[in-house]
């Protein structure tokens, strides 16, 4: 038997919005009702399709509303307690089903776990020798340089949102804290200014154009940092990138060219003594 | 239980759909700058509620983010062209559930995502957009409908793509 259908119940029953006594008659009806079932399955799994499309987690596999809905937890415990109060064949007893053991893990022939943490021991010591001991001292983070890396390589191409050449109207746009006079290096052209996300937070990106019309970006986030670090060189989504902290701030120059990186980190008057860490990292 | 960093993790994943409308939020990376801005404000409701009723200030704290983003939204489209509450011009081709939400209306995609996405039910979603109930379910109608219509086409536009024309055997 097939009956009107009626999408404002439909779409309730979808989205776990009924009460109890709605959704048992919805669902006598939907077993009568292959149209109504149809119609139930094409918006579930539009459902699946918009989650998934929004990196959601999936909702459980009874599809029992999610951890986010109260009737998710509801249903759970009515089912459980249908499973539970259900009546058993023969006047059986209900047991609990013995927890798994755990499968016992097969032994390796090879070097017995002292040797083992010995190796990684002496493992990490290199490690620490090998790239540790050339940039010894404060430095800023890998978090901060990727951010501005990756801020330089989606951003800079694109039009720039605020005009960075009048300080008044760059702090009536940014606000002070975002807002800092940008360092003006010789031959790079301020372009202007755009917002970008940092890697704890907001951060402003200033771009410049070189002479060859290449553009150079600069990003400025506002940090919690009080620990000044000099400038370090490194290479980062095929970009060169300088990265510094002080002032409260974090500072990141990227350009396709070296060149414009030093010029920029001189002009900001930061300390720039990577040079040798450089070389030593390349080695 | 549900706890803070679930409810701060359903607004960001809320938000970053909502703000991705094609029209003026053409990225990720731009998409979450302005969720960073969005977001800081909105959730400032969730770490101050007294703790009581956490669902009612989950509800508290979205309702808060979308009115931010419908003023922002409002403040770009008035620089621009004076009309807020449209499709979007630039409906860019493609058939996943992701592309068919960015081409709804704000107000459909608000009222789709907040339901199926944020897992709010029709009332709390009605209470969110501080609209009546009946609205709120006619725009859930019209919302899927769009989104049906718009994955139907492109299905039927990847099906009339003539596949087996590499296939033709060459004597």
């Amino acid at each position: 038997m097939t009956g009107r259908i009626d999408p404002a119940e439909t779409l309730a029953y979808v989205d776990d919005c009924l009460d109890p006594q709605a959704r048992g008659d919805f669902e006598a009806r939907l077993q009568a009702d292959p149209e109504l079932r149809r119609e139930v399955a094409r918006w579930e799994a539009q459902n699946r399709a918009i989650r998934a499309a929004f990196g959601a987690p999936p909702r459980s596999a009874l599809d029992l509303g999610g951890a986010s809905n109260e009737n998710g937890a509801r249903r759970a415990g009515e089912l459980a307690g249908a499973i539970d109060g259900a009546a058993r064949p023969f006047g059986q007893a209900r047991k609990r089903r013995a927890a798994a053991r755990p499968i016992a893990k097969p032994r390796h022939a090879g070097p017995g776990p002292i040797a083992r943490r010995l190796a990684g021991a002496v493992a990490l010591a290199a490690a620490i020798v090998w790239v540790g001991l050339p940039s010894l001292g404060p430095r800023p983070s890998s978090a901060l340089v990727a951010a501005g890396a990756s801020a330089a390589r989606a951003l800079a191409d694109l039009p720039v949102e605020f005009a960075a050449g009048d300080p008044s109207a760059l702090v009536a746009r940014l606000g002070p804290r975002l807002a800092l006079a940008p360092p003006l290096a010789p031959g790079l052209r301020l372009v202007g200014a755009r917002l970008a996300p940092g890697s704890q937070a907001t951060a402003t990106l200033y771009l410049y154009e070189n002479a060859r019309g290449e553009r150079v970006a600069l990003m400025v986030e506002p940090l919690d940092e009080t620990i000044a670090a000099p400038a370090r060189r490194s290479e980062a989504d095929g970009l060169s990138v300088a990265a510094w902290t002080g002032a409260g701030y974090g500072f990141v120059a990227a350009a396709a060219e070296d060149a414009d990186v030093a010029a920029l980190v001189a002009a900001a008057g930061a300390e720039d003594d990577s040079l040798a860490d450089a070389g030593a990292q390349r080695r | 239980m549900r706890e803070w960093s679930d409810d701060a993790g359903a607004l960001r994943r809320f938000g970053l759909a909502l703000v991705r409308d094609d029209r003026f939020v053409f990225d990720d990376v731009s998409a979450s700058a302005l969720i960073d801005k969005l977001f800081r404000q909105a959730s400032l409701t969730l770490v101050d509620c007294p703790g009581k009723d956490r669902r009612a200030a989950r509800v508290r704290a979205f309702a808060q983010f979308i009115r931010l983003y419908r003023r922002h939204a409002r403040r770009l489209a008035v620089d621009e062209d004076g009309g807020w509450i449209e499709t979007p011009p630039s409906c860019r081709g493609g058939g996943s559930a992701a592309v068919g939400v960015r081409s709804l209306p704000l107000e459909l995609r608000e009222a789709l995502l907040l339901v199926v996405l944020a897992g709010f039910t029709h009332r709390e979603a009605a209470a969110a957009l501080d609209l009546p109930l009946a609205i709120v379910v006619d725009r859930l109608t019209r919302a899927r409908a769009r989104l049906a219509a718009h994955m139907a086409s492109a299905r039927e536009a990847v099906a009339a793509w003539p596949q087996s024309a590499h296939l033709r055997i060459v004597k």
